[in-house]
């Protein structure tokens, strides 16, 4: 009876979807404690205030109008952007290879877009109080253009999303595109395959290059500094996520932290051949690889400063031109 | 302690809203959560900058003609529960700027912040010291912690 | 250097900002002219902070008007009170002690540190670099201690008094060692700071060239202070100050007049105020601390100019039977606004609050003199 159980495919993804779940939450928890709290020289929160605590809390506020054009749109996204993560986890499990148009690269990177969509129509559909609808007189005689139209600081945000979403995730898309020169297929089934019987791609030339540009992609696409442009606090304030409060604040601090656990495992898939289940001892390694990615974003975060345009493009064309060094090394 | 205390104990999101005192009471603040000499943080005290995530609006000054629309926006801005704590004397009655034309009223002036906003705790002091505003923050635990 | 552009009639959006602002310390809103994220002009809007000192200094006895300046700011109180008495003892003809000059001396430098110490904090928090912002405000809990430990409160100490300083502000010998010890630890810190921020090349990156403001602007603009000092002028009034001619110190230029050059003059300036801060405790003379010795008369208007942290400072009054009459105050700030406008022109709009923040604005100073016009 019990054999039964852990034999069924769909209770074995959900229980690996739970238990990542659950160890996701402890993740912002980690960066803030263990990392910029002991770089910063002060004792910093408790572990579960960031991750668990806070989300929790937010579920017991109160339910806010939210000031958007579309708010129904707008209350929907972090909940499609949770369902994402969730498909992109989904894919990566070995159970999922049953079917191939979701365990391929090509619908990780499609997953991956959506959320980046997301963040633009966030941004987009976000009327903050901070900014236009601030309640100070602002026309006064003498100001330099009196007709001008006015902007919130969240459509500069979707503004640079979109600029973002066109070459501010080139450096991850080729990561994942780099493991294919060596496997030559894009299903995971059979990258997945093809390490565990060469070893792991991870300790190639090209793969080496190539892991390095994926965390840089991570980053990019956590939006942690040195590259949160679309939420720095010199302008944007918090960016796209401006207005959203109670349940749907909620979903948008718990999604952070499992899109970083889900990173972890798409790379550990990727590189290291090592797929997410529960039923082996591999799904050590995988915690491991994203606890160690959380730490390395940590210190990188702590001691950067948030880049503007003039920083991003030059680094990002950088990392872009290492990604295809990885992907031609692995052609060759 | 239900599940609803249980988490609002271990995350406190502060957000702070100056309206025109000398600046003093203000860097005090900043310096109580930013320095981490005294590192509020280590009291699940977080500080935002966007009335939505906030659950405890912490105001200084004497609230001026031009801030008292944006301090009513911005506090009608956060969800319930909600708790405002008034730091330093010019949030408590005004300080030395009201009453300063006798008994006309002066113009200027539309504080203390408690004619505009309920205010739940008050932080006397001026300037407030660091270690005063963490208490006051801390003080309104109970309160939060018994609000539906 | 010819990074400005050329002012055109149509602006794609405009972005306002404030009253509430992270990268703001204290209220005011400013407004963000903007083409594809380059600032092409930007407005600051002050008077959000007006309370009317001046007014309610009018027709106040002089002591209760010294003791009232303080409250028009919590970060250079202690300059206005310094100045406010200053202006008196000008007019009165009074005579103050050497110990109360030097005891002046060491809490305005005191108070610069602590003023520059919240400018470097302030700057890197802009950066987004909370590290580095941390270190800071570490460092300057040293000085607030110190000026806890002389005038008894964290922000507001009432230092000067009509005739010299308050009896409370005398230093004594364990007052004088632990101020030695801790300018020591001070210089450290600040020391392994400033290694730390010049090697950090990706910081460097983002402020060398941001919000240049050059040399014949400034001057144009009549900019006061460390921002004047930064573009290579070197005018320090505390070099015409009698207070100060006892003391050797260096008048601190840079080149630039950007980020960078503003930022490393703060840090330069703090080792030059450890510098006279040590002089002052090694020669600090015997004696009374305060004069009580004086007879109020009328005066005529009398003005007094000291440099302060953020530039210089101008005090004017008369009195009329022990009252003040025609009080105007003139703080760093007002001649800087300018400044702060033209500094964020050409830059990218996420530096354009720091390219603010460069000038050490304080509207809290600033906001005095407007009379708003209501409808």
């Amino acid at each position: 009876m019990f054999e039964n159980i852990l034999t069924n495919p769909i209770i074995v993804v959900i229980l690996t979807i739970l238990v990542c779940f659950i160890i996701s939450t402890l993740l912002p928890g980690i960066e803030r404690k263990y990392i910029h709290a002991r770089i910063q020289q002060r004792i910093g929160p408790i572990l579960i205030a960031p991750g668990i605590m806070a989300p929790l809390k937010f579920m017991f506020k109160e339910n806010v109008k939210v000031s958007s054009p579309v708010s129904g749109l707008y209350k929907a996204l972090p909940v499609i952007c949770f369902i994402v993560v969730l498909c992109i986890l989904i894919a990566l499990t070995p159970q999922a290879y049953q079917i191939p148009a979701l365990a391929s690269l090509v619908a990780i990177v499609g997953f991956l877009k959506v959320e980046e969509i997301c963040y633009v129509l966030m941004g987009a559909l976000s009327k903050s109080v901070m900014s236009v609808r601030m309640p100070f007189p602002d026309k006064i005689k003498g100001a330099a253009h009196n007709n001008s139209n006015l902007s919130f600081i969240e459509d500069i945000s979707a503004r640079r999303s979109l600029r973002m979403i066109t070459y501010g995730s080139f450096p991850l898309y080729l990561a994942l595109f780099a493991p294919i020169t060596a496997a030559g297929s894009i299903f995971l089934q059979d990258i997945v395959a093809y390490q565990q019987a060469n070893g792991p791609f991870l300790f190639t030339i090209s793969g080496g290059i190539a892991a390095i540009v994926f965390f840089i992609g991570y980053m990019i696409i956590l939006n942690e500094y040195p590259f949160s442009i679309i939420k720095a606090k010199s302008d944007v304030i918090e960016g796209p996520y401006m207005e959203y409060a109670a349940k749907y604040r909620a979903v948008v601090y718990l999604t952070r932290g499992f899109f970083m656990l889900v990173l972890g495992c798409v790379f550990s898939v990727l590189f290291i051949g090592i797929p997410p289940t529960i039923m082996s001892l591999g799904f050590l390694v995988n915690i491991l690889v994203a606890l160690i990615f959380v730490f390395m974003m940590g210190i990188f975060s702590a001691f950067a400063p948030v880049f503007t345009n003039r920083q991003l493009l030059p680094t990002i064309l950088c990392t872009s031109l290492l990604g295809i060094l990885a992907i031609g090394l692995g052609l060759l | 302690m239900g599940i609803k205390s249980f988490s609002r104990v271990r995350a406190i999101h502060v957000m702070l809203v100056y309206t025109g005192g000398c600046n003093g009471c203000d860097i005090e603040i900043v310096n109580s959560i930013l320095s981490p000499r005294f590192d509020a943080e280590q009291y699940n005290v977080f500080l935002t900058w966007n009335p939505r995530e906030a659950d405890v609006l912490v105001v200084t000054g004497p609230v001026t003609h031009l801030n008292r629309k944006p301090l009513e926006a911005i506090y009608e801005a956060i969800p319930n529960p909600k708790l405002v704590v008034a730091a330093g004397s010019c949030a408590l009655m005004g300080g030395v700027y009201k009453n300063c034309y006798g008994d006309i009223p002066s113009e200027e002036i539309e504080g203390p912040v408690e004619n505009i906003i309920p205010v739940n705790a008050k932080v006397p002091g001026c300037a407030v010291r660091p270690q005063d505003v963490l208490a006051g923050v801390v003080s309104l635990l109970p309160t939060l912690l018994d609000a539906d | 250097m010819d990074k400005k552009v050329p002012r055109s009639n149509i602006i794609e959006t405009e972005i306002p900002m404030g009253t509430v602002h992270p990268a703001a310390l204290e209220p005011y809103r400013v407004r963000f002219f903007v083409e594809d994220e380059i600032v092409q002009e930007a407005e600051i809007t002050i008077g959000v902070n007006h309370r009317g000192i001046e007014r309610i200094m009018e027709g106040l006895p002089v002591e209760k008007a010294n003791a009232l300046t303080e409250k028009i700011c919590g970060i250079c109180s202690n300059s206005h009170i310094w100045n406010s008495c200053r202006t008196a003892e000008m007019g009165l003809g009074i005579e103050i002690p050497e110990r109360a000059l030097y005891i002046r001396v060491i809490m305005g430098e005191l108070e610069r540190l602590h003023s520059h110490f919240l400018y470097l904090a302030h700057g890197c928090e802009v950066l987004s670099h909370e590290t580095f912002s941390m270190r800071v405000f570490y460092l300057r809990e040293i000085v607030m201690e110190l000026l806890a430990m002389i005038g008894g409160n964290r922000v507001q100490y009432g230092c000067s008094v009509l005739g010299g300083v308050r009896p409370r502000c005398d230093l004594d010998e364990a007052k004088l060692l632990r101020l030695k010890n801790d300018m020591d630890a001070l210089e450290e810190g600040l020391t392994g700071f400033v290694e730390r921020f010049l090697a950090d090349s990706i910081v460097q990156s983002r402020i060398t060239g941001i919000g240049v403001l050059p040399q014949k602007q400034a001057i144009e603009l009549a900019v006061t202070g460390p921002t004047l000092r930064a573009t290579g002028v070197a005018r320090d009034l505390r070099t015409t100050m009698f207070e100060y001619d006892e003391f050797d110190f260096n008048v601190i230029t840079q080149p630039d007049g950007d980020v960078k050059s503003n930022l490393v003059m703060r840090a330069l300036e703090s080792f030059e105020s450890i510098k006279i801060i040590r002089q002052a405790i090694a020669n600090i003379p015997e004696g009374k601390v305060v004069n009580r010795d004086w007879e109020m008369f009328d005066i005529d208007i009398t003005e007094s100019y000291i440099e302060v942290p953020r530039g210089t400072l101008y005090h004017s009054y008369a009195l009329e039977s022990g009252r003040v009459r025609h009080c105007i105050i003139r703080t760093p700030s007002m001649a800087n606004i300018g400044a702060m406008q033209y500094a964020c022109i050409g830059d990218q709009l996420t530096d354009a609050q720091l390219c603010i923040v460069q000038c050490d604005p304080c509207f809290t100073c600033t906001d005095r003199a407007i009379e708003i016009i209501r409808r």
